[in-house]
C-alpha cells in the first residue's frame, strides 16, 4: 500500500480480497464437505418409507366410561424388516387402527403395533402380510453417526403417495425428554429444518439413515430419536420378549457450593459427584442409593457436580444416558461417598410401567379405571387427569392432589399403589348430600385402608352386617355414607339415567 | 278516614327530625404506604386516597378499615368548611373493615351532629347513601333499596366473612366509610362493590357495627373470634344421619376436625353433630335464624365477643351432649387474611431474608397469585389446618429474596420455599430462625425446606464474619426486625 492510493482503492481492494476468501471456501467446503448439499435420495427410500393413517378412540378424563370423537391422523413408518417399520410411539398412542401405504401403491395395508416403548418414544409396526404379498419393504439400517453441524435431509411420504423431503443440520447431541414421558434419553436436534417434523419422519446423514423425528416443544428445531436408541430398542425387540430401557429411579442436584462438599466431608481432591436428592421405590438405583448419597461415578465415568459425564463420541452428556442406553436388567455400577467413605455398589437395572407409579404420567391405549358406586365416581389418578382440568392445570389443581404428583409419583408402597379420587357425584337420590363432594383422595371404605382401585369392589363388600357404605377421605373431609341396600338399585338407575354402559372398569 | 290517615303520616313523618347529614359526614384524605413484603426493611410507594366517614357519640369518626390502612398521613374535612383537621387512628378491625379515627383539634366537632346507630334494615326497606364519592368534590346522596342479606367475605382482609347487606343505591369508590341511612339512623357503612355487575353495592350491618364498638369499650379491638371448628354443612343425607345416630327429625352441621389449641378441642371431636348454640336451632344448611332471618351460624357466634362462652348442643354415637365453648380467636398459622399497619417482621443472616407466610407475601405474585405461587406455598395456604401437627407453631416461614454475596452464591433454588428446620429443629416461628442463627458455636447451619431434601448449607463462622457487610451493602437497617443483638 502507498500513500497515493484513495480509500476508494482501498476499499475496493478489501472487498476484493473478501470475494476471494468466499469463492476459496466454496470450493474447500464442495471438496471437504461432500454433505453441505446433500442428495435428494428420495427415490432410493420409497420402499422404505410408508404413510400410516391412525384412527384414535381413547377416552373421556372425566367420564371414562365414554370415548372421545374419533378423530385421524397420520405418522412416517421407516422399514426396519421386510414386513415391519418403526414410528414414534406417541403417534400411536390411544390407536384403535392402523393401516399403512406404500409409494408405489394405491391401496392401504392393515398394520398392528407389535412392540411399544413410551420411553423410547418407538413403536414397532408390523404390515399384514397378506395384503403386502410379494412387495415386500426394503429394511433400512440405522447407522450410529453424529456429525456436528452436518447437513441433514429428511422424508416422508404423504397420504397421496408423494414422497417428500426437507434440510436442516444437526446442531447438537443431548439427553433429553418430553413433557409427557419420564426418560431423558438420547437426542439428536436438528436446527435450522425446512419443515417442522415430529411424527417419525426420517432423517439422512449423508444419506444413511441415523434417526426419526420425534416430539420437540423447541422453536425451529426437530428432536431426533437417534439411531443408538432405536438399534438398542430393536435388539431388544427382537426375541418378541421386550424388557424396556433402564429407568432412573433417584433424583439428583448439583453440588458446586463449597460449603455442602466440605459438609458432606468429601476430600478436596474429589471434583466429582452430584448430591442424590431422592430415591424412589422403583426404578435404577432404587435398591442401593440412597438420600444423602453424592453419585461420583457411574459404570466408572465420572459424574461431575453438574451431573454430566463424558462420551466418547459425543462429548460432555447428562449422566442419565449411562442409565437410559441400557436395556433393562444389565448390570450397573454406582460408585457413591456415603458416611465419609467411598463406596462401590453393584445394581441391575431396572424399568417401571407407567402404570407401575403411583400416579402415572401418562396412560394410553387403555380405558382409565374407574368405579361408580352410589353414582359417586372413584378414578385413578394420574397426571393426565390432573392436565385434563386445561391450560395453567397445576394452578387449578388441589394442592392436596398435586403433592403425591410432584413428591410422591414415584414411590408406590405396597401398601398403595393407586391414588383413588372421588372425582364427583352424578347427582341421585342415594347420594342427596354429597353433591358438591369432588377431588378428594379416597382414604377408607368401610374401614380398609384402599391401596388401589382393585380394592374398591371388595372394601365395598366387607362388613356385609352393616347397613351402610362409608366412604372415608383424605384431610378431614365429610364422609360419605350410602345405603347398602339402595346400591344395587340405584346403580341401574343411574346407569340408564346417565347412560354409563358399565358401572366398574377396573383392570386388576 | 283515608285523608286523616294521610295527614297523621305526614304529622308524624315531620315529628321525626331528620339529621342534616352535611353536619355528621367527613371527607377523609389519607396518605398511604404499605409495606414490602418480600424485602421487610422497605415501604413501597405512596399513594393518596378519600374516602368519607361520619360523626357518632363521643366526638369519634366512624369510617372504614381500609380508608385508612397503612395510612402515614390522615386529614378529615368538613362540608362548606375549607380548613383541613389532621385526624389520628384510634382502633381499627381490619377483620371487619370498620376503623374509628379522632381529631385533636375539638373546634373541628363545633356545629357538628353525632349520627346514630340503627338496626338492621327490612329486605326491600330504601336506604340513602351518603359520602365523597368520585366525581365531584361535595357531599353526594344516593337513594336504592335492600336488596338482599347475608354472609359475605370481607375484601378489605380477603379473608373474614360476616354479614353484609346488598344495595342497589350506587357505592363508588370514595363512598366507603359513609353512612347508609334509613328513617335518620344509620343502618350500615358503605364499604364494598361488585365490579363485574351493575348497582350492585355492599354495605356493612349494624350488627358488626355494634360488635366493633363494643369491642373497642375496653380500650382495645380484639376482634371477631369462632369455636375453632370446621363443619360439613349438607347434612342431607338420611343414611349419614343415621350412621351418625342422630333421630330423623333433628338437623345440624358435623364436626369434620377441630383446630388445635381451640377451646373445641378435647370437647368436639370429627363427626360430631352440633345441632344448637345458645338456643338457636342449626339446620342442615348450617343455618339460624336470628334477626328474624335464616342467617350461617356463625351469625350467632357473631353476637359474642372474644372470651364470651357459647352454648352447644351435639350428637355423638346417638346421645345428646352439651358443652359450653369460649369464643376465640383462632386464626390459622397460615394467616390468610391480609394484614395491615404493621411492619412485617423478618430475619436476613448472611444475605438469606426469611419472613413470615402470609397472604401479602403470596399477592406479591401479582392478580393471579393464587395460580402462580409456588406450589408448596399454596399447599400450605390451603391446607395449613390439617397439615400442620405442631400445637406451637406461630407461622411458616420462607425465604423471600437471597440478597447476592458470595456465601450464599448457591442457594437461589431455595428461594420461595417454606423453612422446615435449622440444625434438625423444626422451624415454628421467626424467633425460632433468630434463635438458631445466634448459636454461634457450630460449623454449619443446614437449613431444610418443605418439599424438599435438599439441603442449604451455610459455614457458620463465615456467615457471621460477612453478616454486617451484606446488611450494609444492601442498606438492611438490622439483621432481624423486631430488632434483637446477633
Amino acid at each position: 500500500m502507498t500513500k497515493t492510493q484513495t480509500y476508494t482503492d482501498l476499499l475496493r481492494q478489501r472487498l476484493t480480497r473478501i470475494n476471494s476468501g468466499i469463492f476459496l471456501s466454496i470450493i474447500l467446503l464442495f471438496f471437504i464437505s461432500p454433505n453441505v448439499f446433500a442428495k435428494d435420495i428420495s427415490e432410493k427410500l420409497k420402499d422404505s418409507v410408508v404413510y400410516l393413517q391412525v384412527a384414535y378412540y381413547g377416552y373421556e378424563q372425566y367420564q371414562p366410561w365414554k370415548n372421545v370423537e374419533l378423530s385421524e391422523g397420520f405418522a412416517v413408518g421407516c422399514a426396519v424388516d421386510d414386513n415391519k417399520v418403526i414410528t414414534i410411539a406417541s403417534s400411536v398412542a390411544n390407536a384403535a387402527f392402523l393401516q399403512a401405504r406404500k409409494a408405489d401403491r394405491n391401496d392401504y395395508i392393515p398394520a398392528k403395533i407389535v412392540t411399544l416403548d413410551y420411553e423410547s418414544n418407538l413403536a414397532l409396526i408390523e404390515l399384514d402380510s397378506n395384503s403386502l404379498g410379494s412387495d415386500l419393504l426394503k429394511p433400512l439400517k440405522f447407522n450410529e453417526k453424529y456429525v456436528k453441524g452436518a447437513s441433514l435431509a429428511f422424508y416422508w411420504l404423504s397420504a397421496n403417495g408423494q414422497m417428500y423431503n426437507g434440510r436442516g443440520f444437526l446442531d447438537r447431541v443431548e439427553v433429553s425428554g418430553s413433557s409427557i414421558f419420564y426418560s431423558n434419553t438420547l437426542t439428536f436436534v436438528a436446527a435450522g429444518i425446512s419443515e417442522s417434523t415430529n411424527l417419525g419422519q426420517l432423517y439422512c446423514l449423508n444419506d444413511k439413515p441415523i434417526g426419526i423425528a420425534s416430539l420437540s416443544g423447541k422453536d425451529k428445531e426437530a428432536d431426533i430419536v437417534p439411531a443408538e436408541v432405536i438399534n438398542r430398542f430393536l435388539d431388544d425387540a427382537k426375541d418378541g420378549q421386550y424388557n424396556g430401557i433402564a429407568m432412573k429411579g433417584f433424583v439428583t442436584s448439583t453440588l458446586i457450593d463449597p460449603a455442602m462438599r466440605k459438609y458432606l466431608k468429601i476430600p478436596n481432591d474429589i471434583h466429582d459427584g452430584v448430591y442424590v436428592a431422592d430415591v424412589f421405590t422403583i426404578g435404577t438405583g432404587s435398591d442401593v442409593l440412597k438420600q444423602g448419597d453424592v453419585l461420583l461415578a457411574v459404570d466408572d465415568f465420572a459424574i461431575s457436580p453438574y451431573g454430566r459425564y463424558q462420551h466418547k463420541k459425543f462429548g460432555s452428556l447428562l449422566f442419565d444416558n449411562l442409565i437410559t442406553a441400557k436395556t433393562a436388567g444389565e448390570e450397573i455400577t454406582f460408585e457413591v461417598w456415603r458416611d465419609g467413605k467411598r463406596q462401590r455398589l453393584e445394581a441391575k437395572t431396572k424399568r417401571f410401567a407407567a402404570a407401575d407409579m403411583l400416579v402415572p404420567w401418562y396412560e394410553f391405549d387403555t380405558q382409565p379405571e374407574y368405579a361408580v358406586i352410589g353414582g359417586c365416581i372413584f378414578q385413578k389418578m394420574t397426571k393426565s387427569y390432573l392436565t385434563g382440568r386445561g391450560d395453567d392445570w397445576q394452578g387449578k389443581v388441589e394442592p392436596h392432589l398435586y403433592n403425591y404428583l410432584v413428591n410422591d409419583a414415584f414411590k408406590p408402597t405396597p401398601q398403595r399403589t393407586d391414588i383413588v379420587l372421588l372425582s364427583y357425584c352424578m347427582p341421585a337420590n342415594i347420594n342427596i348430600g354429597y353433591h358438591q363432594l369432588s377431588q378428594l383422595v379416597v382414604d377408607k371404605i368401610n374401614g380398609m385402608k384402599i391401596r388401589d382401585m382393585s380394592d374398591i369392589p371388595a372394601a365395598i363388600a366387607s362388613k356385609p352386617e352393616s347397613k351402610f357404605i362409608v366412604i372415608e377421605f383424605e384431610m378431614d373431609k365429610p364422609a360419605i355414607v350410602l345405603d347398602r341396600g339402595q346400591l344395587e338399585a340405584a346403580g341401574n338407575s343411574i346407569s340408564q339415567i346417565y347412560g354409563i354402559g358399565k358401572l366398574m372398569n377396573i383392570n386388576k | 278516614m283515608k285523608i286523616k290517615l294521610f295527614i297523621l303520616i305526614v304529622i308524624a313523618g315531620s315529628c321525626i327530625a331528620k339529621p342534616d347529614l352535611k353536619k355528621s359526614v367527613v371527607m377523609i384524605q389519607i396518605v398511604q404506604q404499605p409495606f414490602d413484603y418480600t424485602t421487610p426493611w422497605k415501604q413501597t410507594s405512596i399513594s393518596q386516597g378519600v374516602g368519607s366517614g361520619f360523626i357518632i357519640e363521643g366526638k369519634r369518626i366512624l369510617t372504614n378499615a381500609h380508608n385508612v390502612a397503612d395510612s402515614r398521613y390522615l386529614i378529615v374535612k368538613k362540608e362548606n368548611f375549607a380548613k383541613k383537621f389532621p385526624a389520628v387512628v384510634e382502633f381499627v378491625g381490619h377483620d371487619c373493615d370498620l376503623a374509628i379515627i379522632n381529631v385533636q383539634d375539638t373546634t373541628f366537632f363545633e356545629g357538628t351532629e353525632p349520627l346514630t346507630i340503627g338496626g338492621l334494615p327490612q329486605v326491600n326497606s330504601t336506604v340513602e347513601t351518603y359520602g365523597f364519592p368520585m366525581g365531584g368534590t361535595h357531599l353526594s346522596v344516593t337513594q336504592g333499596i335492600v336488596s338482599r342479606i347475608q354472609t359475605d367475605i370481607y375484601s378489605h382482609s380477603g379473608a373474614d366473612g360476616h354479614l353484609v347487606v346488598q344495595t342497589d343505591a350506587a357505592i363508588n369508590p370514595g363512598n366507603s366509610g359513609g353512612p347508609v341511612m334509613m328513617d335518620s339512623n344509620v343502618v350500615g357503612v358503605a364499604f364494598q362493590g361488585m365490579t363485574k355487575a351493575e348497582n350492585i353495592g355492599y354495605m356493612i350491618p349494624t350488627t358488626v357495627i355494634n360488635h366493633f364498638l363494643a369491642d373497642i369499650n375496653d380500650g382495645k379491638y380484639d376482634g371477631f373470634g369462632s369455636l375453632g371448628i370446621n363443619i360439613f354443612d349438607g347434612l342431607h343425607n338420611e343414611s349419614y344421619k343415621e350412621y351418625l345416630g342422630l333421630p330423623a327429625d333433628v338437623q345440624g352441621v358435623v364436626v369434620t376436625s377441630v383446630m388445635l389449641n381451640s377451646s373445641a378441642e378435647n370437647v368436639l371431636q370429627r363427626n360430631d353433630c352440633i345441632t344448637q348454640i345458645d338456643n338457636y336451632d342449626i339446620d342442615n344448611d348450617g343455618m339460624i335464624v336470628i334477626y328474624g332471618q335464616k342467617y350461617s351460624l356463625s351469625e350467632g357466634i357473631e353476637t359474642k365477643q372474644i372470651g364470651e362462652i357459647v352454648d352447644v348442643v351435639f350428637w355423638r354415637d346417638g346421645k345428646k351432649q352439651s358443652a359450653k365453648l369460649k369464643v376465640q380467636l383462632n386464626r390459622p398459622v397460615f394467616e390468610f387474611a391480609r394484614l395491615y399497619d404493621v411492619q412485617p417482621p423478618y430475619v436476613c443472616f448472611a444475605g438469606l431474608t426469611f419472613v413470615s407466610a402470609s397472604r401479602n407475601f403470596l399477592e406479591t405474585w401479582g392478580r393471579e397469585w393464587v395460580r402462580d405461587i409456588p406450589h408448596m406455598l399454596r399447599y400450605l395456604m390451603m391446607d395449613s389446618q390439617t397439615l400442620n401437627t405442631e400445637r406451637d407453631r406461630k407461622e411458616y416461614v420462607v425465604l423471600s429474596q437471597i440478597l447476592p454475596d458470595q456465601i450464599n452464591l448457591y442457594d437461589g433454588d431455595f428461594v420461595n420455599r417454606p423453612l422446615e428446620s435449622i440444625n434438625g429443629k423444626t422451624v415454628m416461628s421467626l424467633a425460632d430462625v433468630r434463635r438458631e442463627f445466634k448459636n454461634k458455636d457450630l460449623d454449619f447451619y443446614v437449613l431444610k425446606f418443605m418439599g424438599s431434601e435438599i439441603p442449604l448449607l451455610l459455614d457458620a463462622k463465615q456467615a457471621h464474619q460477612q453478616n454486617d457487610a451484606i446488611l450494609k451493602k444492601y442498606n438492611v437497617p438490622a439483621w432481624t426486625y423486631p430488632e434483637e443483638s446477633l
